[in-house]
């Protein structure tokens, strides 16, 4: 009895396609420029500690790769916005990395509210 | 009643109630949906409160732990089923705050991220062979109090109280699209989850039986379970709060197990940052110890082999070897290189759906005059105990929808 539903649910969920699809992607990207920048603007302060500072930067840029692979629509705005965020050096302005975030948000909304 | 035991119960209760899922789940909820998630946590902490204090009693009255009762309440075919899914759900969990150990020593030292999982697992193992379980338990729930560190940021940062205050109010907050309407129910499922971990309530009753309770001992089974817990959540709702106005106005939803350290360090700097890497170290390691003995102890009551870490390792040799396995298994399963991220949100998933099949026997027993004579449950705690049984139930039924519908709360 709760097999179609749930076949339905697992169709939906997992095999669609498109800017929808990427949405969680997006939503990941932008929160991860974020924490970036915050890494960055108390690192600048000095108040963060080196290991910290290097390996939080690391995890931050490979998991943007991660999420920039795993996109559906590789030559949407986002993924270009995705990438022009990865090619920002480890230790960019906290600004700039907030603006990368800033246009993600405005991606995610706009997806969200299609 | 010794005032100095019933004190480091309480506060071992508070520095071991935070693990992984907590703090990833915590740091996510305050930075998606402000304070409206804080009442999914008191309500949780309120659940794990009777379903504690019940395991710590039937421990105590009837020398009961949680997987004895099991197999005589469900059966043998349905405690099997039991038994398999909560090994599954706890080993995930296990492998989550092992890679989580590895995480938050990578982010102290620098050294490679798999070096410091294998070193975890080698500091783990050592202390769980050398320390009786009194000391493991006291060790890692004291040292864990570190996080307090997070409680002492927020109010350096000063938070909105009036609205932190309010997020104790049960709520939905309006204008939520139905995007968002889920989400917010993936959230409230996956921390009633973290709060409750099946884990937990195998640990706990084990312990009482490791330390031989008695009836004697059931005041301080009351005051560790409500005032320990009750303490312990606020540590997860402070790291919410400082989500909440730290993060969320930065646009920042934690992707990265670190950035919660950086709730400390905002006002701190580098000390902050330092006492609450420590902290986070201390409650995941405290965590991994519980899940991976939890899965022994599971195992051995269901067989009916010899067990508990007051006797030496040899004496109770499966045992060992159960807890030896349980601890190397969740490392390969990190070796394979999942994310930790990941891990936590498929440690909480299976755990929720656990749950039901954890407490329905533990109800069934503290209920039970014949076994429990004076000490069965009253008409609160058994109006109490079916409530969140219903809770955990539904939560159990919605989670996997929700968690497909929502891509794991990203959507």
């Amino acid at each position: 009895m709760l097999r179609r539903p749930l076949v339905l649910l697992l169709l939906v969920a997992g095999c669609s396609r498109g800017p929808g699809a990427d949405l969680p992607y997006v939503s990941e990207a932008r929160s991860l420029a974020a924490e970036w920048a915050l890494v960055n603007e108390q690192a600048s302060e000095g108040r963060l500690t080196g290991a910290y500072v290097r390996t939080m930067r690391q995890a931050v840029r490979e998991q943007l790769q991660t999420t920039a692979k795993a996109l559906t629509e590789p030559n949407s705005p986002y993924a270009r916005e995705i990438e022009a965020l990865l090619r920002e050096p480890d230790a960019a302005r906290p600004a700039e990395l907030r603006a990368h975030a800033g246009r993600l948000k405005q991606i995610e909304d706009d997806l969200e509210s299609a | 009643m010794n005032p100095l035991e019933i004190t480091l119960g309480i506060m071992t209760a508070v520095g071991g109630f935070v693990d992984i899922s907590e703090l990833v789940f915590a740091a996510q909820a305050g930075s998606n949906f402000g304070y409206a998630l804080i009442w999914v946590f008191a309500l949780g902490t309120i659940g794990m409160m009777v379903f504690g204090e019940m395991c710590g009693r039937v421990a105590a009255v009837a020398h009961q732990p949680v997987f004895n009762l099991m197999r005589h309440r469900l059966g043998l075919k349905l405690g099997l089923v039991a038994l398999i899914a909560s090994m599954i759900s706890t080993l995930i969990t296990t492998a989550a705050e092992i890679g989580g150990l590895g995480l938050v020593l990578h982010y102290l030292s620098g050294a490679p991220y798999l070096l410091m999982a294998a070193l975890s697992v080698v500091l783990l193992g050592a202390t769980m062979w050398v320390l009786p379980f009194k000391w493991i338990e006291r060790s890692y729930g004291l040292l864990g109090l570190l996080m307090l560190v997070f409680a002492v940021a927020l109010v350096a940062i000063h938070p909105p109280w009036g609205k932190l205050a309010g997020g104790f109010v049960p709520q939905v907050p309006a204008g939520l699209s139905s995007k968002e309407l889920l989400k917010f129910g993936y959230f409230m499922v996956a921390i009633t989850s973290a709060v409750l971990f099946p884990y937990e309530a195998y640990f706990y009753s084990s312990g009482g039986i490791e330390e031989q309770w008695g009836p004697k001992d059931l005041p301080n089974n009351r005051l560790t379970t409500t005032v320990g817990f009750a303490l312990g959540s606020l540590l997860a709702i402070a790291i919410l709060s400082g989500s909440a106005q730290l993060f969320k106005p930065a646009n920042v939803g934690p992707q990265l197990p670190g950035t919660s350290a950086l709730e400390a360090a905002i006002p701190f700097g580098r000390t902050g940052l330092l006492v609450a890497l420590l902290g986070m170290l201390i409650a995941i390691a405290g965590a991994a110890v519980e899940t991976c003995m939890a899965n022994a102890y599971s195992v051995a009551q269901f067989f009916g082999w010899e067990w508990g870490r007051r006797k030496k390792p040899w004496e109770a040799p499966r045992f060992t070897l159960a807890w030896l396995i349980f601890l190397l298994l969740p490392f390969g399963i990190v070796l394979t290189g999942v994310d930790v991220m990941t891990l936590v949100e498929y440690a909480v998933l299976f755990s929720i759906i656990v749950l039901p099949l954890t407490y329905l026997p533990l109800m069934l027993l503290a209920r039970d005059k014949n076994y429990m004579g004076k000490y069965a449950n009253g008409w609160l705690a058994n109006g109490l105990g079916w409530l969140f049984f219903l809770v955990v139930t539904l939560a159990a039924v919605a989670a996997i929808p929700l968690y497909l519908l929502t891509s794991g709360g990203q959507s």
